[in-house]
């Protein structure tokens, strides 16, 4: 309410201006003369759509009454007839309009009410079909004929005559045109210095060196002006900076958010792919397409890397056990991908329509189910991406290093069958293990030597001297039970390759799909301490047993045991690892439905649930086995032979052999564990699932599922056939298609007025819309409307190229202006105080990530990046499932990057980002907020990442300009401020320099409003 | 005309009619580039409540063993809940019915049930003003203190502590509006997003207050800087964006950064002195519980948060409970065993909670200032366990369960709604947590569908298009 009072303010000042809003439709009845007849279409319509149909029309009508058509006037509602014979006061419908109870809270007007009641006297009669809510725009709501829904259209630029010498293009002459009539003249060009820091800040986010404004203010020509938009355009840092805004909009964060709010340490393929599109200047529809379907249209990382958008929010991993409450998260999780979407591509508010007709703006509720229907297909996960020629050379490696394996596994094999053979002719037997249902002796195969649940590996899962080797990206499935499986016992015999692992499983029996799973697993919730891993660890309680240190140099016995009574044992070597647990009842796998994994938690595959380590032998019961038969099991032992009594069985030059292989294999298995690296690259991205079959939920709950609706969009844009020719069960790719095309459209008018509008705003701190994502009802009206039809047709022609609007834009007068009052019409700022007729320059407090990269960029200690995994500068703690982020290391120099490639987790941010408004990826921010507060003063005081680099600056500054102090200070100030400090400046310096020395000063400059505010 | 004037104009004139004055002063000053600091601002004319102290129980207290006494449920215990619909349980483990486990009794003169889990607490009943038909949208733990927070079970929602500081700005300005106080074991789930200031402005955002000797982020150099360096340094500051302020005409944002230094200059000195214990007397510290160790922690924060409150912070939150998982769990998610798990942490907190009453009744600070007990959710009156066992531990309860108001405007001694015979449901007078907020938002003399904000698409409210006064908790 108070955003839209301000507005209103605005808006007075701009009456001229706003009354021009293209497709503005007033509805409001005119009062007089009364006429002694009425016109249906002209008259009653518009007041029954206006104040009756929101209630009384749709999906589900108030009080069983319908007054969208004339059948549904006669039938009447709940209460019976509504009009009866010929007067208005006999009727149901005028008494409870007359006796203000209709509509509710907002009665007609006595003109509204003469309409109605002149109507229901000459016999309520009508004319033409179906009334439709959405049809016009009312005082309360926006009908097809919206303003922003209207085909594009191209305006001709004002001719200008007054301040001709001050207009450069068509933009200066709209903007002329709003300035006349509020009878204000423009400002003159800004000071060279000025218009550069803010030409800089503007297309790349960081400031000018000394050298560059020195010569702009050499030769402040129109050319050289224009040679610098051209060299930033083209500069890398252009992408990072407008990828960021991007980045802003469609909430890219590196963590799920809600409980677990676990990091994705793969998503910043699209963050990399982002600032690469901008950069290569890839046309807008394209650059949207790719985000969209680009999984469908361009192979490789480039698809999955830009389908990133779709995972780019919050992701709920704890959903819960009942299936409403799945299928309520699911709802919901729809519910925010689809407000992004048109949020971020065409500036409408889809996710309003959910759980009824939008409020405001001509969406329906199927509509809204229709869309939910194109995206259905939504998944959240990892892709694996092979890079082909990376994957020849990993290849070759990995088949030089598989023979030398085979070359040692002969050698050792031979000998470990000695040791066995002397073994079993002299110790005592071991006892025979308990019987299972089903055992792995790894051997020289992956059969289950008892049953049929035999292995099949995955990956490079292979044999080896008597066990099974996982290399953590590999596994083993075997069949299907063939029995369910309620008690059960898992066993097995495991050595690790490393103690720092954390989050793979030995075993593990789960349903197919890894919904459900029971696991041996090591390190994940407390670091090298086993545990029962299960689904969103619910019965993953901790056995608090002690950290494991001997199963990297030996194999050790693990064993679980699940007891029907849902008691969950753990044993290790035979002895009870810490405490049972008793977390929830005992889960039933059901026979053909599920399956036993070794060396993954559960499908699928990816994240941490790998293992990498030895199993030499595995076993599943299907009972629970006691404390004496756990230590029976664990005492049969395996086949397991010391590196000992290997070696005492190898003749010298056997072992000499087996050394030199033995440093070969790990040479090349480091070699291709590091092309195994660079041969595939995980990507964090839509995984798409088969669309489903969607259901119109009244009310928004899944529970009251009615009518299937077919995949579409919505008709609020009369250009466009919302329908997508597809039935409801299409496959999922074309819905994804005809959603893109949709969107993307030379006939969708929004698509266009949004994007233009969104680099207006950055361009000027306040978009023409100062709505960006929002041209609906709620939104704001444009100041300039055509300008912004101009734009956008034009933009839409010139080969939708943003680095051609950016041109456009900071080439105008009207970007090029002062802000200084001293320069600016005086009568102004009562006028028009915001500015949004654009009677001066923009001024704007630098956004976060500004500041934090112009400091580094003046220290001289700004990384360029290379793009990949963004650096860290928080901590990451794993407290019982949930993790937290705690800043960190802001100081360090590994994080010398600009921001945009800092690891971004949704929760804690590091104090100074936080304060200068970076706002939290948990939600869109087309546009931030803009604060001053004393928290924001001490961050810039006092936060390490500021103290560090007023430390490296002063370095610079003393390398750079000498012994004297008077060049020290000077070139302190050109740095940091981009000019000369004055007298009263220097003075100041001087006596902070001399008694504190020039950290203290760079410290300082820091803080200085020139340093964070551009004009 | 100048831009801040303008706005200054703007305010009064808003300030006639209606409330969200202040909140339409922020932005107007926004949009003309001139969000000023914080200003100090009185509370809103019909106010009952000038602050607010909220203390969150993390993982869901058991009203049936605390707040909400049900005869029926004890001569029920052991047998079969009857009923036919599908029950939304979190671990979907549906044992049989099971008693309390602490006695009921009645307290003070209002005679109001509290069962023998919080006996100091109880000896405040003709204090409290007991919801007890409280009702949540989810019974999962993070959606639900979403929802308890922010009236929205997503990320990216402003807390209410968020909202009162958007609506009502601060007292103190050297002192943050709205200062967290998490359990030494822990920041709740999703931490920050707890209470954040989502799509407010960021000076609306909860500011944890730690321990140690940087108890705000921030507050002092990161690394040893000399005394008069950092004085000196902040000296030059000041001078030189003085000089770059031009005078008479300058710019509100301009202006406001200006202060901003001063402001923050205050605050090296306010919140160290606020956030100390020092000048509190022995028999204080006795009395919160702070010499001993079983009650410390919370006893600290429950001192902490009057004293904030008496400095004039705006909304004090403390958390009750750490992460939710875990074993032994740091929260009161009562799956295992409702009694080991409920007598550990009343342990924690019951004397503290008392003592803050008892604090703040004597310094006739109750009268305006409101004490808010809330959980995610409650307990099931069936136990977690096989459907023919009575186990010690109860799941989620999103249907029914208690919080309490305290101070303020609140009508003292009394209950209101209730739940059904056995507990299960909210049956008298639901209370969603709209309607909570609602009448938090009212005891500070907001009408909660005035205080809006707009962001993508809406003018968004805490109460969202909900919400109906709990008037039977007014005084």
């Amino acid at each position: 309410m108070s955003t839209t009072s301000s507005r209103a303010a605005i808006a007075i000042q701009l009456a001229v201006v706003a009354a021009m809003c293209v497709g503005q439709t007033d509805l409001a009845a005119t009062a007089d003369p009364p006429a002694a007849t009425v016109s249906f279409r002209h008259e009653v319509a518009p007041l029954l759509v206006r104040r009756c149909l929101e209630c009384h029309s749709g999906e589900s009508v108030e009080g069983g009454l319908a007054l969208d058509t004339p059948e549904g006037l006669a039938a009447g509602g709940d209460s019976g007839p509504v009009i009866s014979d010929a007067t208005a006061t006999a009727s149901l419908l005028w008494k409870r309009v007359d006796a203000e109870e209709m509509p509710p809270e907002h009665p007609l007007s006595a003109e509204e009410k003469a309409i109605l009641a002149r109507w229901i006297d000459a016999g309520a009669g009508w004319q033409g079909g179906m009334l439709d809510l959405f049809a016009v725009s009312t005082d309360s709501r926006a009908g097809r004929d919206w303003w922003s829904l209207q085909p594009l259209k191209l305006p001709q630029p004002p001719a200008v005559e007054a301040h001709a010498s001050w207009a450069r293009g068509p933009i200066d002459g709209f903007v002329l045109r709003g300035l006349e009539r509020a009878g204000l003249s423009p400002a003159a060009q800004a000071d060279p210095r000025t218009l550069l820091r803010r030409l800089f800040f503007d297309l790349i986010g960081l400031p000018p060196s000394t050298e560059q404004i020195d010569a702009f203010a050499a030769d402040p020509s129109d050319k050289a002006y224009r040679a610098f938009v051209d060299d930033l355009l083209a500069s890398s840092a252009y992408g990072e900076r407008w990828g960021r805004h991007w980045l802003d909009v469609v909430r890219f964060g590196e963590s799920d958010g809600f409980e677990r709010n676990f990091q994705r340490e793969h998503a910043w393929p699209y963050r990399d792919w982002v600032i690469d599109a901008l950069n290569s200047d890839m046309p807008y529809d394209e650059f949207v397409r790719r985000q969209l379907i680009g999984d469908q249209t361009v192979a490789g990382r480039e698809g999955a890397a830009a389908t990133g958008f779709w995972t780019a929010g919050v992701h709920n991993t704890v959903v819960g056990g009942s299936e409403r409450m799945k299928k309520l998260a699911r709802q919901d999780e729809i519910e925010e991908v689809l407000g992004t979407i048109g949020q971020t591509f065409v500036g409408l508010t889809f996710n309003c329509a959910r759980c009824h007709d939008h409020k405001f703006d001509p969406i329906s509720q199927r509509e809204y189910y229709q869309l939910a229907s194109a995206i259905s297909g939504l998944g959240h996960g990892e892709r694996l991406i092979e890079l082909p020629a990376e994957q020849e050379k990993l290849a070759a490696l990995a088949s030089t290093l598989g023979e030398m394996r085979e070359d040692l596994a002969a050698l050792e094999s031979a000998a470990r069958q000695r040791v066995l053979k002397a073994r079993n002719a002299s110790d005592p037997p071991r006892p025979a293990p308990p019987a299972a249902m089903a055992r792995w002796e790894f051997e020289d195969s992956l059969d289950d030597s008892i049953g049929g649940l035999h292995g099949t590996a995955v990956g490079n899962a292979r044999l080896e001297d008597g066990a099974l080797v996982l290399d953590g990206q590999s596994f083993v499935e075997t069949a299907p039970l063939d029995h369910d499986l309620s008690e059960k016992t898992i066993e097995a015999w495991i050595q690790l390759s490393s103690l720092d692992q954390g989050g793979g499983a030995a075993v593990s029996v789960e349903t197919l799909d890894g919904q459900l799973f029971d696991a041996i697993v090591f390190g994940e919730r407390e670091p090298r301490r086993w545990m029962t891993g299960s689904n969103g660890f619910s019965r993953s309680d901790s056995f608090a047993g002690s950290d494991e240190v001997g199963a990297a140099d030996r194999p050790v016995h693990l064993a679980i045991v699940y007891r029907a009574d849902g008691a969950i044992e753990c044993f290790r070597d035979g002895i009870p690892y810490g405490q049972p647990t008793r977390p929830g009842p005992a889960l039933t796998y059901e026979a053909g439905q599920s399956e036993v994994l070794f060396g993954l938690r559960h499908r699928p595959g990816g994240g941490n649930r790998f293992l990498s380590g030895r199993l030499l032998q595995a076993a599943l019961y299907d009972r629970a086995l006691d404390a004496e038969e756990v230590a029976r099991a664990a005492a049969s032992g395996s086949d397991h032979v010391s590196e000992d009594e290997l070696i005492a069985v190898l003749t010298a030059s056997e072992q000499e052999s087996r050394a030199r292989l033995q440093t070969a294999i790990a040479e090349a298995a480091a070699s291709r564990k590091e092309q195994a690296g660079k041969a595939s690259l995980r990507v964090y991205t839509l995984t798409p699932s088969g669309g489903e079959t969607v259901q119109l939920l009244a009310r928004g709950d899944p529970a009251l599922a009615s009518d299937v609706v077919s995949p579409g969009a919505t008709a609020a844009l009369s250009a466009l056939t919302p329908d997508f020719g597809l039935p409801p069960d299409a496959a999922e790719a074309a819905r994804r298609q005809q959603l893109a095309a949709w969107i993307t459209s030379r006939d969708n008018p929004l698509f266009f007025r949004v994007i233009v509008n969104r680099i207006w705003h950055h361009h000027f701190g306040t978009g023409i819309v100062d709505t960006p994502s929002d041209f609906g009802f709620n939104g704001g009206r444009p100041s300039h409307p055509e300008l912004l039809e101009f734009l956008a047709s034009r933009f839409r022609d010139q080969g939708q190229s943003l680095k051609w609007l950016h041109r456009e834009i900071v080439s105008s007068a009207t970007y090029r202006q002062a802000s200084d009052p001293r320069t600016t019409d005086s009568k102004a700022a009562g006028i028009d105080a915001n500015n949004r007729l654009l009677w001066k320059g923009p001024v704007r407090r630098l956004e976060a990530e500004s500041i934090r990269d112009s400091m580094l960029a003046v220290a001289g200690v700004l990384k360029s990046h290379a793009g990949g995994p963004g650096f860290k500068d928080v901590s990451i703690t794993l407290n019982n499932g949930t993790t937290y982020y705690e800043p960190a290391s802001v100081d360090d120099e590994a994080c010398f990057y600009r921001t945009v490639y800092r690891f971004s987790p949704r929760g804690d941010r590091p104090a100074l980002l936080e304060s200068f408004d970076c706002p939290d990826p948990s939600s869109t921010a087309p546009k931030r907020s803009v604060t001053t507060t004393p928290l924001q003063s001490l961050s810039l005081l006092n936060n390490a990442f500021v103290l560090r680099l007023a430390e490296l600056l002063a370095d610079r500054v003393a390398a750079d300009a000498g012994e004297s102090l008077d060049a020290q200070v000077d070139h302190a100030w050109r740095r940091v401020i981009g000019r000369q400090p004055t007298a009263e400046e220097r003075t100041l310096s001087r006596q902070l320099v001399a008694h504190h020395g020039l950290p203290a000063l760079c410290r300082g400059l820091f803080n200085t409003t020139e340093f964070v505010v551009i004009d | 005309m100048h831009p801040a004037c303008r706005s200054r104009r703007d305010f009064f004139q808003w300030g006639t009619n209606g409330l969200a004055a202040t909140a339409l002063a922020t932005l107007l000053h926004e949009e003309a580039q001139a969000t000023k600091p914080t200003t100090t601002r009185t509370a809103a004319p019909h106010a009952k409540a000038k602050r607010a102290i909220q203390i969150c129980l993390v993982g869901g207290l058991s009203h049936l063993d605390s707040f909400d006494h049900k005869p029926e449920l004890t001569r029920l215990h052991g047998s079969t809940l009857k009923t036919d619909e599908e029950v939304d349980l979190f671990f979907g483990q549906m044992g049989l019915l099971r008693k309390e486990d602490w006695a009921f009794r009645p307290r003070g003169e209002s005679g109001l049930m509290i069962s023998d889990l919080f006996p100091e607490i109880a000896g405040h009943a003709d204090d409290l003003t007991i919801l007890r038909s409280m009702e949540s949208k989810s019974a999962n733990h993070t959606p639900a203190l979403f929802l308890a927070n922010s009236g929205f079970e997503f990320n990216g929602f402003p807390s209410m502590g968020s909202w009162v500081s958007y609506g009502l700005g601060v007292e103190n300005e050297s002192l943050p509006a709205y200062v967290v106080l998490n359990d030494e074991r822990g920041a709740p789930n999703t931490g920050s997003s707890t209470w954040s200031s989502a799509f407010l402005p960021s000076s609306h955002q909860g500011v944890v207050l730690h321990g140690g000797d940087t108890p705000v982020r921030d507050l002092f150099p990161a690394s040893p800087i000399d005394p008069a360096a950092d004085r000196d340094t902040q000296a030059f500051i000041r001078a030189i964006n003085a000089l770059q302020t031009p005078a008479g005409d300058a710019d509100a944002a301009i202006a406001a950064r200006l202060e901003s230094y001063e402001l923050a200059a205050r605050m090296q000195t306010s919140i160290p002195a606020v956030a100390s214990l020092a000048d509190e007397s022995p028999a204080t510290l006795e009395a919160y519980g702070v010499t001993n160790p079983a009650t410390a922690d919370m006893a600290r924060r429950c001192l902490l948060g009057r004293r904030l409150l008496e400095e004039g912070v705006r909304f004090v939150q403390l958390f009750s409970g750490g992460p939710i998982a875990g074993t032994p769990r740091a929260s009161w998610d009562a799956h295992e065993n409702v009694k080991e798990n409920h007598t550990a942490e009343a342990a924690r907190i019951d004397r503290p909670v008392a003592a803050l009453l008892a604090d703040l009744k004597q310094r006739g600070m109750l009268d305006d200032t409101l004490v808010l007990f809330t959980t995610e959710f409650g307990r099931t009156p069936f136990a977690q366990s096989a459907a023919d066992q009575v186990g010690p531990g109860r799941d989620h309860n999103r249907y029914g369960f208690t919080c309490w108001m305290a101070g303020a405007g609140c009508k003292p001694g009394i209950a209101v709604g209730s739940t059904d015979e056995i507990g299960w449901k909210a049956a008298e007078r639901p209370i969603p947590w709209h309607d909570f907020h609602a009448t938090v938002l009212h005891l500070f003399g907001i009408d909660h569908e005035q205080l809006t904000y707009y962001h993508n698409g809406i003018e968004r409210r805490l109460t969202n298009v909900h919400g109906e006064l709990v008037t039977e908790a007014l005084a």
